[in-house]
């Protein structure tokens, strides 16, 4: 796919023309609800799509939205270049921490790249964006200078629209989805409209809703973006919040791992004021072991757990416990206390025991973000920087744009390398052996080349790999981290949308945007539901190392629907909002619809006894709608010889085995059956537990039940068993 | 902006205690156009079918139908009996009567097909071994739900699908040509018949390995045309939207695009939109995609696809024509002046014998051009002075203009006849011949010969009564062809001009001379025998 020229001349629109394939056209108007420009309209008597080549701007998303390819366009993009104001390159480096890249310091600027945006009906930045931030009305609003709607808009979706604009992989994620990125063109300058919003007008303070002291308590383990994410929609929504914090400064990673070039202290620090002065409190330099949330269950009414990952990934090699082997983490701290107002860089350098008459050159082990960060101290720091990272340049981790700065400041970056050895003299390292790799694509693990490898001087090595959580949080939480990946076919209203048919560009070369924002939407669900019972976990510590932006959606995710489900801890409900009622979704597999009779009786069953009950086939019952109540009931036929070999229905089957963990929920099982249930509901109920359900009741509805249907009591009977458990028992905690 | 479905958008950017707290923001970021609404302009009023013909409100068809399993059991006795075919043609009896694969080929397998096309439409489609075996491999399932290929994936060039039916059209007369030179159809040589078979086997999976879907039967298959157009006459009208309104808020498209229910329509039809069931393989996919159970199986009266449809499509109308030129060519060439034109010809151009190509093409599409010869006479004769009809498509298969506006619903008015003719021309085999399908697969268990009674029998033995009966069903399409013809003139004939009751009759009277002329036609093929 080549980069297909973008122009601003409108007489070139002659050039243009949409081809509608009438033969294959089916009149669904799939394009023409998604045209940006309004230039498809239908034919009355063929009833085919009708294009106007004079009003279309040639963004091709009629032609990644048709179902049957019926659409094609020719001819060049209708859109303005995109203006990226130049980076601050400093002349001296060392001691240097200014910000390095610069966001529109005018209006014109701003309105300039803001009419670039066709606003698209459907827009693919809002699915490509990982808090799916409502891209087309901000833009939108910088049009008609009116930052406060901007900040209004943003503030439904973000929180830290400041930070994520600076430390966002644009290219990956918003700006990689934009239509006229997906059209092979250059994207709106997204990343740098949300900054200039975030720049010119200050980022709202949390609103906060009337306090009343019967409302929810929760603890937040971790200040990073997902604390903040979560503490920020409690705090908004009135709850009193507790969060706990390692460190003795609040902020997580874009506090100690992010070097002020990047994102500067005064933005980075900007949330935590914020929510201090709303009301958050915090406690600093309180580690919390993942074994004691019991104890925090006892005093709050739920935890999430934001604790992050933050164990630096250590390379096994020989020689890796030699003095000068470092990692990320502590050279980050180190060197950014050092560079800051007071800092001492020279201390630092003397601490990390680099000689002035040696080489002072810098092995950084990895080319991701981390990394380029790593080296670019080590610069400001006046040493020297070399990373290696064995993957092929092709597929480095690294933002594209942050790897071209490194390299400008001189970092040297090599990839296809890896370390073998460290060679050491008196116990301190002073060589690297680094031998050569070879990646032939993006999925596969490189080879380790059998040349002669290249030998480095080396005065200090710090590992930048990456990061993992801690194994202790997953012993007591639960399975962590998740498997952040889509598996199936994606909903319907992604592939409509069209963003899962990208072309590879000069924007998005190697990152299939569609499916990275796909893995995305798995770890925003999953945040949804509890781990445990009254325990939700959002951020790194639920998905492993992510993005900032990630973290901090998670976060907002999980609080909101903890805020839903209204979690009280034993003997302390006195909100009087607080539901008495629970939310029981009753999820059924139907073959003749005997199985849908019952679960519609046990629907209405439930709600005389005071829940809010709701029926639905498992086909459309989804993390989203798990997420969304309070207990499950699950039902089946059940399909078998007979009497062999009867189990409950394979699509059962398959849609159990695919649950997310159920995180506690009371789940109520039953199913219908011809001669004999045989071990079905024992299965059904093996199979619940495993996913962390607690199966508290079960029937099953055979045929003798049955003259004309089901006997009407036997539904009833296990409703209010059902609802004993899962109803009564909430409400007998709640004085009236 | 006016024009756009406004979403309900929170004016709060806090979170308020008492509402519902999470929430998907996608939803509110999408303000999609609203769609336009065909029933404002009456777009679908003809061709819409009432809830009762729909067939899959019954609980146990629709269960049927929900199966992914149905397609396979459609296509698997097919799939067994056409490799039966394959390889008994090969290694079986020399004596085409005897064997298996050509008995049961062009003895019963055709004639059944034309009795499929006309009562119900595409159902051969839903059971062909052709398309089902592509549809496996490509698939690489027998029934189940995949999300990878097999193939290329490919789509039809523009090029070659703006002209729809018609490189079908020219498939099924170059196959006809080499059936007719290699004598397979008479029967003739078993073998022949297997590798016609072989043929086309080979050939639908190459199509289905390069290009996407069902690309291969809606542009290439050779019988696709035929049956998309004689197949109108059926009164299955297939998988049609229950409730339109449903179909232009769905937001996932499930039935074109395939969810994890369904394949995305193989034959690029949309149940929303489909006036007709020309194009409906009646494979049930879309049924299964839907998830909002918002797609029925419809019947339909006889002929309504004929005659309902607003849209009349160029390449359906010269479909018609070269295939009933195609059916004509072979009426004629059983009459003794087609055969001293044919040796004539060979003689001259030094080809091997029948049927000489010249003589092939030139019927063919002299007929072709009578028909619009007609349509031009027609045109002259009623259009009103300066007579213009409304421009719409640039394509070939959309385009309008004066002769357009005749000639197409000229063509779709005498389906019926073409669709008679074409049956009746594969009558006299089955009924002189169809006792020797059950004698043909007694001889392979050793049991049938050309001796056996079985054998000589015949359902009609006598000429004369073949001959009434091919009357008889041409009388009866005929007709059909003068209804749909009246029908069809009334609405999209007349109003470009004339006395429309004059319109109505001259272009009756037009199918019903068609209608004599094959039917006299067959009168003399008898005499000729």
């Amino acid at each position: 796919m080549t980069v297909v020229d973008t122009t601003t001349n409108t007489d070139l629109a002659g050039e243009r023309h949409v081809r509608v394939l009438v033969d294959r056209c089916a009149g669904c108007q799939e394009c023409v609800i998604r045209c940006p420009s309004g230039a498809l309209s239908m034919e009355p008597v063929t009833w085919t799509a009708l294009a106007n080549d004079d009003a279309c701007v040639g963004c091709r998303q009629c032609e990644r939205t048709c179902p049957f390819s019926a659409i094609e366009v020719h001819g060049p993009l209708a859109v303005s270049a995109r203006f990226d104001p130049a980076n601050y390159q400093p002349v001296e480096l060392r001691g240097n921490i200014a910000e390095t890249r610069r966001g529109y310091d005018t209006w014109e600027e701003a309105i300039a790249e803001a009419n670039r945006c066709l606003t698209c009906p459907d827009p693919t930045c809002v699915r490509g964006c990982p808090a799916h931030n409502d891209i087309p009305q901000f833009v939108a609003a910088v049009r008609d200078r009116d930052l406060e709607r901007a900040h209004a808009i943003l503030s439904r979706t973000t929180v830290m629209p400041d930070i994520c604009s600076r430390v966002c992989n644009q290219a990956a994620q918003c700006e990689g989805a934009c239509t006229w990125s997906l059209a092979g063109g250059e994207p709106v300058a997204i990343g740098r409209l949300e900054r200039f919003i975030a720049d010119h007008a200050p980022v709202p303070s949390p609103t906060i809703a009337t306090s009343r002291d019967d409302a929810l308590s929760v603890a937040i383990i971790g200040s990073g973006p997902a604390g903040i994410g979560a503490a920020w929609d409690l705090i908004e929504a009135g709850a009193s919040v507790t969060v706990f914090e390692k460190d003795a400064t609040p902020g997580g990673l874009p506090i100690w791992g992010m070097p002020d070039f990047t994102l500067p202290d005064d933005v980075a620090t900007r949330p935590w004021r914020q929510l201090l002065d709303a009301g958050v409190e915090l406690h600093c330099d309180t580690p919390i072991a993942p074994a004691s949330i019991d104890q925090l269950l006892d005093e709050h009414d739920a935890v999430i757990v934001a604790a992050g990952a933050s164990v630096p990934i250590r390379l096994p090699v020989p020689g890796a416990e030699l003095d000068g082997v470092v990692d990320a983490t502590y050279f980050l701290k180190g060197a950014k206390s050092a560079l800051s107002v007071g800092g001492d860089p020279g201390a630092f350098r003397r601490e990390l025991g680099v000689r002035e008459e040696r080489g002072r050159r810098v092995l950084v082990l990895g080319a991701g973000n981390t990394a380029m960060d790593v080296a670019r101290m080590a610069r400001r720091l006046g040493l020297e920087a070399t990373c290696v990272d064995w993957l092929d340049e092709r597929f480095a981790l690294a933002r594209p744009d942050e790897l071209a700065e490194a390299r400008h400041e001189g970092v040297d970056v090599r990839f296809s390398r890896t370390l073998t050895m460290l060679l050491g003299y008196e116990g301190r390292v002073g060589r690297a052996l680094l031998a050569h790799t070879f990646q032939r694509d993006a999925k596969k693990s490189p080879v380790v080349l059998e040349r002669e490898p290249d030998q480095l001087d080396v005065d200090l090595v710090v590992m930048a790999m990456g990061y993992r959580i801690d194994n202790e949080l997953s012993e007591s939480v639960g399975a962590l981290p998740i498997r952040k990946r889509a598996t199936g076919m994606a909903h319907g209203a992604w592939t409509a949308s069209g963003i899962l048919k990208n072309a590879a560009s000069a924007y998005n070369h190697f990152s299939p945007v569609g499916s990275l924002a796909l893995d995305r939407e798995v770890g925003l669900w999953a945040a949804t539901m509890p781990q445990r019972e009254r325990v939700w976990v959002a951020g790194d510590a639920l998905t492993g190392p992510a993005s900032v932006v990630e973290a901090m959606a998670q976060g907002r995710r999980a609080a909101r629907a903890l805020l839903d489900a209204h979690p009280t801890r034993p003997g302390h409900s006195k909100d009087p909002l607080a539901r008495t009622s629970a939310r029981v979704l009753v999820c059924y597999a139907s073959e003749g619809g005997t199985t849908k009779r019952v679960a519609e009786e046990m629907v209405d069953q439930l709600n005389l006894q005071g829940a809010r009950a709701q029926a639905r086939p498992i086909s459309e019952v989804g993390v989203r709608e798990l997420a969304d109540c309070d207990a499950l009931m699950v039902g089946t036929w059940v399909e078998g010889l007979v009497v062999a070999k009867v189990r409950p229905a394979r699509a059962m089957r398959e849609w159990l085995a695919g649950l997310p963990n159920l995180g506690g929920r009371r789940v109520g099982i039953f199913c219908t059956y011809k001669v004999n249930p045989r071990g079905a509901l024992a299965e059904m109920s093996a199979v619940l537990t495993a996913k962390g359900a607690q199966v508290v009741a079960s029937d099953a509805f055979g045929a003798r039940d049955a003259h004309d249907s089901i006997h009407p009591t036997k539904p009833e009977a296990l409703a209010n068993r059902m609802a004993d458990r899962v109803v009564r028992h909430r409400s007998s905690l709640s004085p009236r | 902006m006016a024009d756009r479905v406004e979403t309900k958008v929170s004016s709060g950017c806090g979170v308020r205690a008492g509402e519902r707290h999470l929430v998907d923001p996608i939803g509110v970021a999408i303000h999609i156009r609203r769609p336009q609404d065909p029933a404002a302009i009456g777009r679908f009023d003809t061709t819409d079918l009432p809830r009762g013909l729909d067939v899959a409100r019954h609980p146990l068809v629709a269960r049927i139908l929900h199966d992914r399993r149905l397609q396979f059991m459609l296509i698997l006795p097919n799939q067994i009996i056409f490799w039966l075919v394959i390889g008994i043609g090969l290694l079986g009896t020399a004596i085409p009567g005897l064997n298996f694969a050509t008995a049961i080929t062009w003895y019963l397998w055709f004639c059944l097909v034309f009795v499929m096309m006309v009562v119900v439409g595409r159902a051969w489609c839903a059971m062909c071994p052709f398309g089902g075996f592509g549809e496996w491999v490509q698939r690489h399932t027998f029934w189940k739900r995949t999300t990878s290929n097999i193939g290329l994936g490919l789509k039809m060039p523009e090029k070659v699908a703006q002209y729809g039916f018609l490189l079908s059209v020219g498939a099924f007369l170059l196959l006809t040509w080499i059936e007719e030179f290699f004598n397979i159809a008479g029967p003739g040589n078993p073998a022949s018949t297997s590798l016609m078979v072989l043929g086309i086997v080979a050939s639908a999976l190459l199509f289905f390995l390069v290009f996407e879907r069902r690309t291969f039967c809606r542009y290439v298959c050779p019988l696709s045309a035929l049956i998309g157009t004689v197949g109108t006459m059926g009164s299955v009208a297939g998988f049609r939207t229950r409730d339109r309104d449903v179909c232009l808020s769905c937001a996932t498209k499930d039935c074109m695009r395939g969810d994890k229910d369904g394949y995305g329509c193989p034959w690029y039809t949309w149940p929303g939109s489909s006036d007709s069931n020309s194009a409906c393989g009646l494979c049930t996919e879309c049924y299964k995609a839907c998830p909002s159970d918002n797609i029925g199986l419809f019947l339909q009266k006889p002929l309504t696809s004929v005659v309902a449809p607003t849209r009349r499509r160029a390449d359906v109308a010269w479909s018609i024509a070269l295939l009933f030129g195609l059916v004509v060519y072979q009426q004629l060439n059983a009459l003794t002046p087609f055969g001293n034109l044919d040796t004539w010809l060979n003689n001259h151009t030094i080809f091997p014998h029948y049927p000489d190509p010249i003589a092939y093409i030139g019927i063919i599409f002299a007929v072709a051009l009578v028909m619009a010869g007609v349509a031009r006479g027609f045109q002259a004769a009623f259009a009103r002075k300066g007579y213009t009809p409304v421009s719409i498509g640039r394509t070939f298969v959309d385009r309008t203009s004066a002769f357009r506006t005749y000639f197409l619903p000229l063509m779709y008015g005498i389906i019926p006849v073409v669709g008679a003719d074409y049956f009746a021309r594969q009558l006299p085999k089955f009924f002189q011949h169809v006792p020797r399908v059950p004698v043909s697969i007694g001889h392979l268990f050793g049991v049938g010969t050309t001796g056996s009674s079985l054998y000589k029998a015949s359902l009609i033995s006598s000429n004369a009564g073949i001959v009434a009966v091919q009357v008889g069903v041409i009388a009866a399409g005929t007709l059909a062809a003068m209804w749909t013809s009246w029908r069809i003139a009334g609405r999209d004939i007349a109003p470009a001009g004339g006395n429309k009751r004059v319109v109505q009759l001259s272009v009756t009277t037009f199918a019903l001379v068609l209608g004599v002329a094959v039917a006299v036609l067959y009168v003399l093929m008898n005499a000729a025998d």
